[in-house]
């Protein structure tokens, strides 16, 4: 009885996802993974960094996933004469009144932030973008502001034309739950894409097919995802295993360990799921971990990717591991 | 951590060629000394675990640039803007209560003040930088002095002068032969010593400036050799002066209160030890050691048991040794005689010596005979433990435990067989299976272990068909094994069937 329950439920929710995804997949054609990806970001609560080569459909994935979810959506193309204050408002001396009034900024009435190129702001605006996203709340002049909910942030990061940028230090991109790429499409996908866009303009056809408050309800199941520890050993013995890896300068922090976690259950919930595997782990774990190790000076050759594929490989998984019930060790 | 090994190894192989030239000289101050030296250092670490010095040396912290600069709200320092004023002197936030333009006086015009940190960490900086010159100029003048005395005629035959002075002192104890440098009567040595000094004055520095522990080592073992081949020892206290001192040089740095009681200790016990048991040619205390050696070695025969038979000969030859000290011989003859009497005491003594090595080796022979025969049954035994409980697992109340136990005996028997799947998950064990089994066995495999996933990480209990299943699979299992495997790994499966049983 309570199994098909929850069967039922989870099917219920699952459609819903689905819905969302094919949604989102008229826009970006070909790239269903990215765009699951991104969902399950939106699940953990977490944000997004993109980095890729322009024109592929950044800010499209972004504008028509905040529509399919029906999330509000504000756009800040960063440039270096960004200042804090526009992203998180700011209070204005009124002389007639001869208080002080708060001007919301850009971070307080959206649910779906798209900082563009935000390796072009300098580092005082990124901090404050940074601060909102960690703490998820605005404090202006001693007065505290919370964000909207859901909040998140999905930054792009152009890697070609760097010149004039300030590369994200270390710290702030330890905040980002995943960097993602999208990549260009292959042919079949280009050659939809521009079929598709003769006549009219296929954002306009994205329909809202989830509310606020039904993804806050799935942000809430996600946490209730069942992780063993089994699982929560293998998280741990990966991380320390990149930090004593002997390539790395800067290995996975607990703060990744925790995100690691918590995009493992996005990710099994996805899949219909209320529990965590060692796949899950495995299945997120370069997107979640590459932008957090740091490699030595003299291990340039080897990137990080391979690091991370070596530790996969190396780093007992937990169905070998073995710290079952019923198995005594 | 392994370069200190290297280094202990290396002292322990220069340990052991001492002892050969020991055997030529009659001292055993040196043998002792060398291995107790290296024991203090060991002995530290082993007792007061932890920093590294050289580590924390290196690590010396980043001090911070703190810039102090301080706001000065004091309406007292503020004054009415004056055209020209610059507009970031102005305060705005007075200006706005004000009503009128404010400009602060004085407060923003002050440089940043530096605090002591970073005066200190330039002070620091600017010291290290020196200490690098330093020790490039002293090494420049040492191997100039070297290349100096190499080169120049007069400092050359200065120093072959030196050796055969050395030479003939030596002689003058141990009665060797030597090949005397030819050198003219009469040469002065001043150029030689002068070049010397100023090559030691820059070892001294480098030394100083280094810290390093492997030129104490070194220079130990420099002297070491000197006494010993040429057979001039210095007396035991000297000795115990020398290497207590590199002993000290050699300890970590920083020292506590409680390290440097324990070094001076562990000097001591080396000075006790030197001076009571191998007091080399100082017929002063030969008396007290050689009692201290008698009852040492015969409480060694007591626990043994192993009496042995010494010659007659024995106590006479050490007659024969204090006698041969009377004055009235010559000096040179009573050497000679002293020289074969030691031969002689080294050859009879030495087993005895090693009687407790050889105690404690026999002792550890036995134990490991005695628990030899037994091991086999106590490893079969915790293995056939180990698989009873997981058979007893297959028919648990709990599903979902019994589904794991279940699908790990599908793994223990693929692993048996050789097809280990590696660091894979279950799930993708797939690749690995052998090929010669039936049609679907791939599907239904990765259909259990998606069960055997769902029974280990979710927290509910799974539904009683999926036992059927994963018994099913089970069997599936071992009956294609046991068709396809070699004789080898047919004889494993049954072992294990046998051990389950």
């Amino acid at each position: 009885m309570l199994f098909s329950l929850l069967g039922e439920v989870t099917g219920l929710m699952q459609s819903q996802l689905e819905s969302v995804i094919r949604e989102t997949e008229k826009v970006i054609i070909g790239k269903r993974t990215v765009i699951e990806k991104i969902l399950m970001t939106l699940l953990a609560e977490g944000h997004v960094l993109l980095n890729d080569v322009p024109g592929v459909g950044k800010t499209t994935l972004a504008v028509a996933l905040s529509r399919a979810v029906g999330l509000a959506f504000q756009r800040v193309q960063f440039t270096p004469d960004v200042l804090p204050s526009d992203l998180v408002g700011f209070s204005m001396y009124d002389k007639n009144s001869g208080e002080f009034v708060y001007r919301p900024g850009a971070i307080s009435h959206a649910n779906l932030l798209l900082g563009d190129e935000i390796n072009r702001a300098t580092s005082k605006t990124q901090s404050a973008l940074l601060e909102a996203m960690e703490e998820r709340q605005v404090t202006v002049d001693g007065k505290t502001y919370p964000t909207e909910r859901p909040f998140i942030v999905i930054a792009t990061e152009n890697s070609v034309g760097t010149a004039g940028t300030q590369f994200l230090p270390y710290a702030q991109l330890d905040r980002f739950l995943v960097r993602l790429s999208l990549g260009y499409p292959d042919y079949e996908a280009q050659m939809t894409m521009l079929r598709d866009r003769q006549a009219e303009n296929p954002l306009d056809s994205v329909a809202c097919v989830m509310e606020k408050d039904e993804l806050i309800a799935l942000q809430r199941e996600v946490r209730a995802v069942t992780v063993k520890d089994a699982v929560l050993d293998y998280i741990t013995r990966l991380t320390m295993a990149s930090r004593a890896h002997e390539a790395v300068e800067v290995g996975i922090s607990p703060r990744g360990a925790l995100f690691l976690n918590r995009m493992a259950k996005a990710g099994a919930y996805l899949d219909g799921r209320d529990y965590v595997t060692g796949g899950d782990v495995q299945a997120v774990f370069k997107d979640v971990c590459a932008h957090r190790v740091l490699l030595k000076e003299n291990a340039r050759e080897a990137s990080v990717e391979q690091v991370l594929e070596e530790l996969l490989k190396k780093v007992e998984n937990p169905d070998r591991k073995g710290l079952f019930p019923g198995i005594k060790k | 951590m392994k370069k200190r090994w290297i280094g202990y190894a290396a002292w322990v192989l220069l340990a052991a060629c001492l002892y050969f030239f020991e055997n030529n000289t009659g001292t055993r101050t040196v043998l002792i000394g060398s291995l107790l030296f290296p024991l203090i250092p060991f002995l530290r670490t082993a007792f007061f675990a932890g920093d590294d010095p050289v580590r924390e040396e290196t690590a010396r912290p980043q001090t911070v640039r703190a810039f102090v600069n301080q706001e000065t709200d004091d309406p007292g320092d503020v004054r009415l803007y004056r055209p020209g004023d610059p507009i970031r002197r102005i305060h705005w936030k007075l200006s706005a209560k004000k009503n009128e333009w404010l400009v602060r006086e004085t407060a923003t015009e002050e440089e940043p003040v530096e605090t002591e940190q970073t005066a200190v960490s330039d002070g620091s900086g600017r010291k290290r930088i020196l200490r690098k010159r330093l020790l490039w100029i002293s090494a420049g003048w040492m191997a100039m002095c070297v290349l100096l005395l190499w080169l120049v005629p007069e400092a050359r035959r200065g120093i072959q002068a030196l050796c055969n002075r050395v030479y003939s002192a030596s002689e003058a104890v141990n009665a060797y032969a030597y090949d005397y440098f030819p050198v003219p009567e009469g040469q002065s040595v001043t150029v030689a010593v002068l070049l010397m000094a100023a090559a030691l004055f820059a070892l001294a520095a480098q030394m100083l400036l280094l810290r390093s522990r492997a030129m104490a080592l070194g220079i130990t073992a420099a002297i070491t050799f000197f006494q010993v081949y040429f057979g001039l020892p210095l007396p035991a206290w000297a000795n115990i002066l020398v290497y207590g001192s590199f002993a000290l040089w050699m300890i970590r740095r920083p020292v506590d209160r409680i390290t440097a009681l324990f070094c001076i200790a562990a000097i001591l016990l080396t000075a006790l030890l030197v001076t009571l048991l191998f007091p080399g040619v100082d017929a002063g205390t030969e008396a007290a050691s050689e009692n201290v050696r008698d009852r040492l070695s015969r409480m060694a025969q007591q626990l043994t048991g192993a009496i042995e038979e010494l010659p007659e000969g024995e106590t006479e030859t050490r007659h024969v040794h204090t006698q041969s000290l009377q004055p009235g011989q010559s000096e040179a003859q009573a050497d000679r005689e002293y020289r074969l009497v030691t031969v002689e005491e080294e050859q009879i003594s030495m087993p005895r010596f090693f009687n407790w090595i050889k105690t404690i080796l026999l002792f550890l022979l036995v134990i490991f005979l005695v628990l030899v025969p037994f091991a086999p049954f106590l490893l079969l035994n915790a293995r056939k433990k180990k698989a009873q409980e997981e058979r007893q697992a297959f028919a648990s109340e709990n599903v979902s435990e019994a589904v794991c136990a279940i699908f790990r005996q599908v793994i223990t028997w693929l692993k048996e067989t050789g097809h280990d799947g590696g660091n894979l998950l279950y799930q993708d064990w797939t690749d690995a299976l052998p090929g010669s089994m039936p049609d679907g066995y791939a599907a239904r495999f990765s259909a259990c272990a998606r069960d055997y996933e769902e029974a280990a990480y979710s927290s509910h209990d799974l539904p009683e068909e999926k036992r059927r299943l994963a018994l099913s699979l089970l069997k599936e299992t071992e009956t294609a094994l046991l068709k396809t495997a070699d004789w080898k790994q047919r004889l494993r499966i049954r072992y294990w069937m046998c051990l389950c049983e």
